[in-house]
């Protein structure tokens, strides 16, 4: 947990330092915490044995519902240690950009063409590679797959914190200095609590993103090779592989089960507790509960190891760093060794872009006219695959939404069924989806529309209820009192209301189709290969053929299109959004 | 050629018939006797005039000119002077006391000052006043001081912009200082260079004599917006600086209780900041500055994000620590715009103008705490700072031994509207057409920062007039009071081609174009060169404002441009300023 917990006023009674009172009813109130932590070393242990284990490229995914519950472990461990990683790297490269004004000028841009590459045409590059480093062990593929969740996770986390440093009020920061804190309790008093509630939400987005790579590469087939971890998602296509529509059916349940538990279990309590980080200084009406919040912090066990072991540690460490500042502010020891390193590592990091730029280039260079040609139509088809699908999402989601935000007792209903059937990660349903598209005799051609539509629609969906919920009643009465038609009414309040909120929605769900692009328009089914016209199709054919440079351009193209179309379509229209049709409030 | 009351006065003089002499003024009108009195030789004159009866004295000693009326004054008690100055008239005195000479004025209002405390210091228990003698013998110490501090920020395009002009600056033991300035006016930039918060671009700044980035000076912070952390409870709040300095936890903890103690907010150790209303989060600010024991209290604006009544309350709490010696601090720093404010809370102030920063006033105020705000003495101070802060141009203070820096070329707007201006002329105009700009504001309830440009726009362009902290209503200001919708958009848009250097520009432009038609964008970049962002944006936004009420253009949010509104650009072409 990034944050200490809430020590209120444990520690201004220094008379309740005591030790734990136990009894039948508190123990019973211990018992689930008590057996949170059991599992939870269980699991560690099982994960790690199996990882340092020798390699199984082979290895069978058993289709018996009894396996479940261990692949739902698998894949909720690479998860939680893609996403660990992501914190990690938030941490460092937020702080970096935000403190370092010479970083700070190619840190963002770098992050936010990062943010718009496809990642999953990276998948094969980093499961040889990886696969490569560690050749004996498991460890190797399973790293890989733990990169590339990383990778899709990682950006908007670091958009975030980034953010949040950089709104902290100036009086705050100010206050900061004037009282001289030290750069340790400026981080927990200061920009931890800040950036908390951005963090928080951003991480649960990132995490179901993780979902939608981790059902993408755990089971990943090159060439003759057979990438396969043991998970929910290897399950999953396994068993529509097999058509075993049993399977397919307790391996959904499953999945969704395990994404209310994460659900209840660890975000509806973080944002219970993140409360207090609102940085509004009014108290608000509504205040998000949670039953396992109270259940912790009604128990006994954790204030006495808050007491007895975090206040103490923390308390010390309070006071060393607080030394350790004021005699180093004395001195002006502008500590020259870190500077310079970190210069150095710049430098590096520096070099191997451009060297890496210089490579593809090259390569690229050597590219046939048939090859640029057979990519230039495939981004075309790609492109208006694209469009098509975000134009049939608009086309269901902006009518659909606006009824459901318009009518609060709709909402209560609706919103979360809609949650749920939006928190399958498309990647989950793409062998389902195929395995009735092929039954009902249909191609990829429209099969690939329906897939991409499934993976993207419910960003837009989500996205129009927000903007229909927040229409004012005042202007709402407006319409009622003028009697205003229902084609003004779309006209005049509607459409312009919710458009803000309707960019945003086309900005992820563009980004996410194209994304989706490269496992929609080309598919191992049954032993055969099923594919479409496409970029996406390109990358994953070159994928499979190991045809290394073409699959290196095409990377290039979807990433420099996506960069483009963002820059060009998205930006202004998210600019105009925010200053015309902003609702003020 | 004397008249013969001056005859018969100065007979009744001669013999020392006081009486007579007295009876003799009291029956002719004012400006005779005042004539007869100043004929009489100096000695006699002061003679007479200390037997004189109040009201007469008021009455007659204000027909003299103000160096006159300064020695006559003189030549009376401390005491009695003072029940003479409030005796007289308010016109009168204002009059009297905005003539006076920048020295003759600090000297004569220490006199009055000191004559008030002498008065209260007789009526009230002498240990709850701070008088002004007492504190004289033993010398202020400099705690810290500025040298030559300038600021300049860098814009993005990479000009400098001055925003504080090189200025000597020194805050002393024993002073509340305040340093006064409409906004934008680089107070609470001062204050952070001060404070060590930010670096000056050149000059420096010392703490007890030592360069200020080899110690740290013991200081406390109290912001205008609380700057208080909404994760941590009120007493983690105070304790955060008590962290900072390693204070062990028992010894934190009995530290930062006194402090809430202190703030009257025992009670409230647990709560969340945003469970408490805007005065006791202010509280919470305070309790945190003082917890450190501070050498000196900075405090930006502290008052102004309150309501009126909060804001009273809680000056006169913290006036009462400082006065009864309950704080540690030395000496407080306080920035705020509120003139009130200042005059009620400050030993010295310094009142700051704009573009860049420099020293306009710097006196000291020895009228003992608690002051009274309707005292003469109170509002003679309150007003001469309105005419420091209303008259740029009037040289006052310390004179910057600087060279002259060279005035804007161009024309600066006052962020004013239309609408503004429309309300300020009506109510002026419904006032007889004069009012003096302090009682303006009480009247208005309005901010000197919110006031002034109304005033200096109305000013610009001719309807009003200002002068020594008065405003007075022109014959054009009253036409345009009294005038209906459509007269006034004409009058309005006559005098706004006839003063306003930015919209004759963009006329001249709109009409040479065939379209006519102009990007914004264009003037932008005009304006550019003189001023900053922010600035050359609140200047087309009021440009804008002027204009379109003028209806002598419209703007097109969406292309950005600005087109000639043809049905007033005709019927005023032979008014519109010639081309070049």
């Amino acid at each position: 947990m990034p944050m200490r917990p809430s020590t209120n006023n444990a520690f201004s009674r220094p008379a309740g330092w005591g030790i734990v009172p136990v009894g039948a009813t508190s123990l019973a109130r211990e018992l689930p915490i008590v057996l949170g932590g059991i599992g939870l070393f269980y699991s560690v242990i099982t994960f790690a044995r199996y990882w340092s284990g020798p390699v199984s490229s082979q290895a069978e995914i058993s289709l018996h519902p009894a396996a479940l519950p261990k692949y739902a472990l698998f894949s909720v461990l690479r998860i939680a240690i893609a996403y660990i990683f992501s914190f990690v790297f938030t941490l460092v490269y937020g702080y970096v950009a935000a403190y370092n004004r010479k970083a700070e000028r190619f840190m963002i841009p770098l992050l936010d063409t990062l943010q718009s590459i496809p990642v999953l045409s990276f998948l094969p590059g980093v499961m040889i590679s990886m696969a490569a480093l560690f050749p004996s062990r498991q460890l190797g593929v399973e790293l890989g797959s733990v990169l590339l969740i990383f990778t899709g996770q990682v950006w908007n986390m670091t958009f975030s914190f980034y953010s949040s440093l950089k709104s902290i009020p100036t009086e705050m920061r100010e206050a900061a200095l004037a009282y001289r804190l030290s750069g340790w309790q400026r981080v927990w008093q200061l920009e931890l609590p800040q950036a908390a509630i951005g963090l928080i939400w951003n991480s649960m987005m990132s995490v179901a993103g993780g979902w939608f790579f981790l059902m993408a590469c755990e089971m990943f087939v090159l060439g003759s090779r057979d990438f396969r971890l043991p998970g929910l998602g290897s399950y999953l296509q396994t068993a529509a592989n097999a058509g075993d529509t049993r399977a397919i059916f307790w391996g959904l349940m499953t999945m969704i089960g395990v994404i209310i538990l994460i659900d209840q279990m660890v975000w509806r309590p973080v944002i219970a507790w993140a409360e207090k980080f609102k940085l509004e200084q009014i108290g608000s009406a509504e205040i998000p509960r949670s039953p396992i919040l109270t259940l912790l912090r009604s128990s006994k066990l954790l204030p006495f190891v808050t007491r007895s072991l975090v206040l103490p540690l923390r308390e010390r460490l309070d006071l060393h760093f607080a030394k350790e500042h004021e005699t180093r502010s004395l001195t002006k020891d502008k500590n020259r060794v870190l500077h310079w390193a970190l210069r150095a590592v710049a430098v590096v990091v520096l070099a191997a872009i451009a060297y890496a730029v210089a490579k593809v280039f090259a390569s690229l260079a050597t590219m046939s006219s048939a090859e640029l040609r057979h990519i230039v139509w495939g981004a075309g088809a790609t492109f208006l695959r694209v469009e098509a699908v975000l134009l049939l999402a608009a086309l269901w989601t902006i009518p659909v939404g606006v009824a459901i935000g318009l009518r609060p007792r709709l909402s209560a209903v609706a919103q979360p069924i809609a949650q749920i059937a939006a928190s399958v990660p498309a990647t989950a349903l793409f062998p389902i989806i195929l395995l009735v598209l092929i039954r009902a005799g249909g191609g990829l051609g429209i099969g690939s529309i329906v897939l991409l539509l499934l993976g993207t629609q419910w960003y837009l969906l989500f996205n129009v209820i927000a903007g229909a919920t927040a229409i004012p009643a005042d202007l709402k009465e407006v319409c009622n009192t003028y009697q205003l038609s229902v084609a003004e009414r779309w006209r005049r309040l509607f459409l312009p209301a919710i458009f803000p909120y309707l960019i945003t929605g086309f900005v992820t769900a563009s980004g996410g189709a194209w994304n989706a692009s490269i496992v929609a328009e080309y598919s191992h089914f049954r032993g055969q290969t099923i594919s479409t016209t496409g970029l996406g199709a390109i990358i994953s054919q070159a994928t499979d053929s190991g045809n290394f440079r073409l699959l290196l351009a095409a990377t290039v193209v979807m990433a420099v299109m996506v960069v483009t179309i963002n820059r060009l379509v998205w930006r202004p229209l998210y600019a105009l959004a925010s200053t015309r049709f902003k609702l003020e409030g | 050629m004397s008249s013969p009351i001056a005859e018969r006065l100065r007979g009744a003089v001669s013999q020392a018939h006081w009486n007579v002499a007295v009876a003799l003024l009291q029956t002719s009108g004012v400006l005779q006797a005042a004539e007869a009195l100043g004929d009489l030789p100096f000695e006699q004159q002061q003679s007479l005039f200390r037997r004189l009866p109040l009201d007469l004295a008021a009455a007659v000693v204000a027909q003299f000119p103000y160096y006159h009326e300064y020695v006559l004054l003189h030549s009376l008690p401390a005491g009695e002077m003072r029940a003479l100055v409030d005796e007289m008239s308010p016109d009168d005195r204002m009059r009297f006391f905005d003539e006076l000479p920048e020295e003759a004025w600090q000297r004569l209002m220490d006199e009055l000052s000191s004559a008030v405390a002498a008065e209260t210091s007789g009526q009230h228990e002498p240990e709850t006043v701070r008088v002004p003698e007492q504190q004289l013998p033993q010398p202020r110490e400099t705690i810290i001081e500025g040298r030559q501090i300038e600021k300049c920020f860098e814009q993005p395009d990479g000009r400098e912009i001055q925003i504080i002009a090189p200025m000597d600056l020194s805050v002393e033991s024993d002073t509340i200082f305040a340093l006064l300035g409409p906004s934008g006016s680089g107070k609470s930039t001062l204050l952070r260079i001060l404070s060590g918060l930010t670096a000056p671009s050149s000059g420096m700044v010392l703490v007890h004599g030592q360069p200020l980035d080899c110690c740290s000076p013991n200081i406390g912070i109290v912001f205008q917006s609380f700057a208080l952390f909404p994760w941590l409870t009120v007493l983690e709040n105070i304790e955060v600086p008590l962290v900072a300095r390693g204070l062990q936890h028992p010894a934190r903890h009995r530290q930062a209780l006194q402090a809430l103690a202190m703030v009257g907010l025992r009670g409230f150790e647990n709560a969340y900041p945003k469970e408490l209303s805007g005065g006791m989060k202010q509280r919470v600010g305070f309790a945190r500055a003082l917890a450190v024991n501070p050498e000196v209290l900075f405090m930006d604006e502290p008052f102004s994000a309150l309501d009126v009544l909060t804001a009273e309350n809680l000056r006169g709490e913290l006036m009462e620590l400082w006065i009864k010696d309950q704080i540690p601090t030395k000496s407080i720093f306080l920035v705020t715009h509120n003139i009130e404010e200042a005059v009620l809370l400050a030993d010295r102030i310094v009142v700051l103008g704009t573009h860049p920063a420099k020293i306009r006033a710097d006196f000291r105020i020895s009228l003992p705490q608690p002051r009274d705000r309707k005292s003469a003495e109170f509002l003679v101070y309150v007003d001469y700072i309105y005419k420091v802060m209303t008259q740029p141009e009037l040289e006052l203070g310390p004179i910057t031994k600087l060279p002259c820096l060279r005035k804007p070329s161009f024309q600066v707007l006052p962020h004013a509207t239309a609408g503004g201006m429309a309300g300020l002329l009506e109510f002026l105009n419904d006032r007889g057409g004069k009012e003096d700009l302090y009682h303006l504001a009480e009247e208005l309830l309005m901010e000197v920062d919110d006031l002034f440009p109304i005033v200096d726009a109305a000013v610009m362009l001719g309807f009003a007039d200002s002068r020594q902290g008065d405003v007075r209503i022109t014959l054009a200001g009253k036409e345009f009071a009294e005038a209906d919708i459509a007269t006034r958009k004409k009058l309005f848009r006559e005098a706004v081609l006839c003063h306003v250097t930015l919209i004759q520009q963009i006329q001249n432009a709109l009409e040479r174009k065939s379209d006519r038609t102009v990007p914004l964008e264009f003037f932008r970049d005009v304006l550019d060169e003189h001023l900053s962002q922010e600035e050359v944006q609140r200047q087309l936004d009021t440009a804008l404002n002027w204009g379109r009420y003028a209806e002598i253009f419209t703007y097109d949010s969406e292309t950005d441009r600005l087109l000639l509104n043809e049905a007033s650009g005709t019927a005023n072409s032979s008014e519109a300023v010639p081309l070049h």
